[in-house]
């Protein structure tokens, strides 16, 4: 569905993206996880057709993607970070719009354009000027927006910033739902849970290098670890965190350490320590590692704190 | 109070960080308060203007003629034309027909006429035609009064011309002479001075006679009763509100740019809320966006010019319906020309409030140099060159043609060439820079 060979891009001194392969299947719902600044946008901005890369190649169904190629532009749907719409108008005058600008018109101009207000819930509010609509109802037409001529491939750039959680749910909902019915979604995020959710197979990028790629459970062996302990923090645990150390690595946390079991140890002598300072067993909480885990181990920084 | 001076403060950080704002509040200001002072002459100790071209045709070979024409041609106010080249290269004296064909071309605005009975043998009487193109009225009530003076100054020495001459007709030269020398001998015993240059005096009429200064020239004057200026409009006869005709197209042309200025300003407030991306990954190129941008506000400037014009002919009885294709015509290439401008200073300002700030700046300086508030012809001469650099003044040009003169479409083209060629000259550069910038990126 999407080749990317060895995609280069600079602005100026900045390398954007280093050298970035990437092939998607049919059908996939792939994540690009990474910080602010990562190349998230900029990968996205090349695969929509935007702008050039300065060296290798991009390709959807084997037609290559530039700015001046138009074919695969009817392949393609593209959901800004912005909120690409125009406020003056009602949801259904953009919709309309934006599918006249894919060659949809008639009867089937008008049935998608009430089927996406129908998916987006808005069906009833479609007249109304968007700039009346709340922030979560606008990115929800933001998203209906690009998908009125069925694209194949949607590319989805951080589409539920500045989003309330029921919203942020009607749009995960309706993405999963696109892409049970056989469309390939591309996903960029800088939201783990999100990725996690979402995505059957994530990339994550950090300064314009991809890192690391697979599924949740193929990027999680990159840890030398399986489990991760939680510890409350308080007074007591803090007071016993050097004698806990002995057993493996302690990171601060925001409210919590986060311990790491050494290579070799049990964590049946770890809670045995535990037990013997005293500390009981309800300041512990096993956790398998996360996407922030694996990035703070790729980078030496939380994704959050980037 | 501390929190108010705080704020204040606040307001000072913020206004002094606002380019556009600062460049509003003190530069626009100072180039129009520049334009006008040089408009009303604040720095010169005349404050009338210079150099306004005027036609003398003289078809008599009297003395007095050629004394108002000498006159003429040191009064600074004026460019006193008498020839023109041929068709070979050929300096010729100007006719009448000549300098009325000119007049209606829009080359000239005004002529002095003096006809072959100018002046008779028997009568010191003057007569003279003012031929005027009042298409701008301020200038032409302006060089009516400047006219009248200059030649009511000349008009004694002109007259005493013309009365020896008279006098030499009836009672013979050599008996003219005689009268003059014992007239010159007579007063210099009486009075003193120098017979020879009384006697010159005599002969050229150069007296200062009191009551016959500049500044009695009112009806009671005798030279009212001697000089008659007879006036005649050329061009405008078909314009049934000339004032309202006059003006609407300078001010409609302002209105244009301000409107399609703003219009293609809105590049910047798509760019902002990421529209061209969406457009971009659509099946849509960067000339697509640009020709529909270019496409609409020619539409939008045509629509509002002509929603102008119907105001001016319900409100003032503009006269627009007995040249209707030519008027749409410069609509359109006005359109053309200020759209082309918009979109110009889209690309070349790197803000939507830096291409406002530009936008206020270059259009109220257009308006004011390329003739929208007062005649170009009041400016000094080099504004006068930079006004025909401006949109403003090809476009008052054109709708005066149309409107004022009721001009052909032949007799049109070459207003409608020039702003075309500014909208090409514009778009060519614009289309490279929406190419090369960062508006669509």
């Amino acid at each position: 569905m999407l080749t990317i060979e060895n995609v280069t891009k600079r602005f100026g001194e900045i390398v954007a993206l280093d050298r970035v392969s990437l092939s998607l299947a049919r059908g996939e719902f792939f994540g690009l996880l990474g910080p602010n600044g990562a190349g998230k946008t900029t990968l996205m901005s090349l695969v929509a057709g935007l702008r050039a890369p300065d060296s290798g190649s991009i390709s959807i169904n084997g037609q290559r993607v530039g700015p001046n190629a138009m074919a695969p532009r009817h392949e393609l749907g593209f959901v800004p970070q912005a909120i690409a719409l125009y406020e003056e108008l009602s949801a259904e005058e953009n919709l309309r719009l934006f599918g006249k600008l894919y060659g949809l018109a008639g009867q089937e101009l008008r049935a998608r354009v009430d089927h996406g207000l129908h998916a987006a819930q808005l069906f009833e509010r479609r007249q109304d000027k968007l700039h009346t609509y709340s922030g979560g109802m606008k990115r929800r037409i933001n998203v209906v927006a690009s998908i009125l001529h069925r694209p194949a491939l949607l590319l989805c750039d951080e589409p539920t910033v500045g989003v309330d959680p029921q919203s942020r749910n009607a749009i995960f909902e309706f993405l999963q739902r696109l892409n049970a019915d056989g469309m390939t979604i591309v996903y960029s995020t800088h939201y783990m849970e999100e990725a996690t959710r979402l995505c059957s197979r994530i990339a994550i990028i950090d300064h314009g290098r991809m890192l690391a790629l697979g599924t949740l459970d193929e990027l999680l062996t990159h840890l030398p670890f399986s489990e991760l302990v939680r510890i409350a923090r308080n007074d007591r645990t803090t007071a016993q965190m050097q004698a806990l150390a002995e057993y493996g690595e302690i990171t601060k946390a925001e409210d919590a350490y986060l311990f790491k079991l050494r290579d070799g140890l049990r964590f049946s002598a770890f809670f045995a320590a535990a037990e013997e300072l005293g500390l009981p067993y309800r300041y512990f909480n096993i956790r398998r590692p996360t996407l922030e885990d694996l990035f703070l181990h790729l980078t030496g920084k939380n994704l959050r704190d980037t | 109070m501390r929190t108010v001076v705080v704020l204040v403060g606040n307001e000072f950080r913020r206004f002094a960080a606002d380019k556009v704002a600062i460049s509003l509040t003190f530069i626009v200001p100072l180039v129009l308060i520049y334009i006008f002072g040089n408009v009303f002459g604040v720095n010169s100790e005349e404050r009338v203007p210079k150099g306004i071209p005027l036609a003398v045709v003289n078809q008599t070979d009297a003395p007095a003629p050629a004394a108002i024409i000498s006159a003429l041609q040191k009064e600074p106010a004026f460019k006193v034309i008498t020839s023109h080249k041929d068709a070979n290269g050929v300096e010729r004296v100007l006719t009448e027909a000549e300098v009325r064909e000119m007049m209606r071309a829009g080359d000239i605005r005004f002529a002095l006429i003096f006809p072959a009975d100018a002046t008779s043998d028997s009568d010191v009487a003057l007569k003279m035609k003012f031929l005027r193109n009042a298409r701008n009225e301020i200038e032409t009530e302006t060089v009516d009064g400047l006219l009248q003076k200059t030649i009511f100054t000349a008009a004694p020495q002109a007259l005493l011309a013309s009365l020896q001459r008279l006098g030499a007709n009836q009672v013979g030269s050599e008996t003219m002479a005689r009268f003059n020398h014992s007239l010159a001998d007579a007063i210099a015993r009486g009075f003193g001075g120098d017979p020879a240059k009384i006697l010159h005096s005599i002969e050229t009429g150069e007296f200062n006679i009191p009551g016959t200064t500049p500044t009695n020239t009112n009806g009671n004057s005798f030279l009212d009763r001697l000089i008659k200026i007879e006036r005649e409009e050329i061009g405008g006869e078909h314009a049934k509100s000339p004032i309202a005709t006059r003006s609407v197209g300078g001010y409609a042309v302002m209105f244009l740019l301000f409107s399609l200025t703003g219009a293609s300003t809105s590049l910047f407030d798509e760019k902002k809320a990421g529209l061209y991306q969406r457009l971009l990954a659509a099946p849509v190129r960067r000339t697509h966006i640009l020709w529909s941008k270019y496409i609409f506000g020619i539409l939008l400037g045509v629509v509002q010019l002509l929603t102008l014009f119907v105001a001016g002919r319900v409100l003032f009885g503009v006269d627009i319906t007995s040249n209707v294709f030519n008027l749409l015509l410069i609509c359109l290439a006005a359109a053309s020309a200020c759209v082309a401008f918009g979109m110009l200073l889209a690309a070349l300002a790197p803000t939507a409030a830096a291409a406002n700030g530009m936008g206020t700046l270059l259009i109220l300086t257009m308006s004011a140099v390329g003739g929208a508030w007062w005649p170009t012809s009041f400016m000094p001469p080099f504004m006068q060159q930079l006004s025909k650099f401006t949109i403003v003044y090809w476009s008052i040009e054109g709708f005066l043609r149309v409107l004022w003169a009721n001009c052909n479409t032949r007799e049109l083209l070459p207003v409608l060439a020039i702003l075309l060629a500014f909208a090409a000259a514009a778009n060519t550069i614009s289309i490279w820079r929406f190419r090369h910038g960062q508006i669509f990126e």
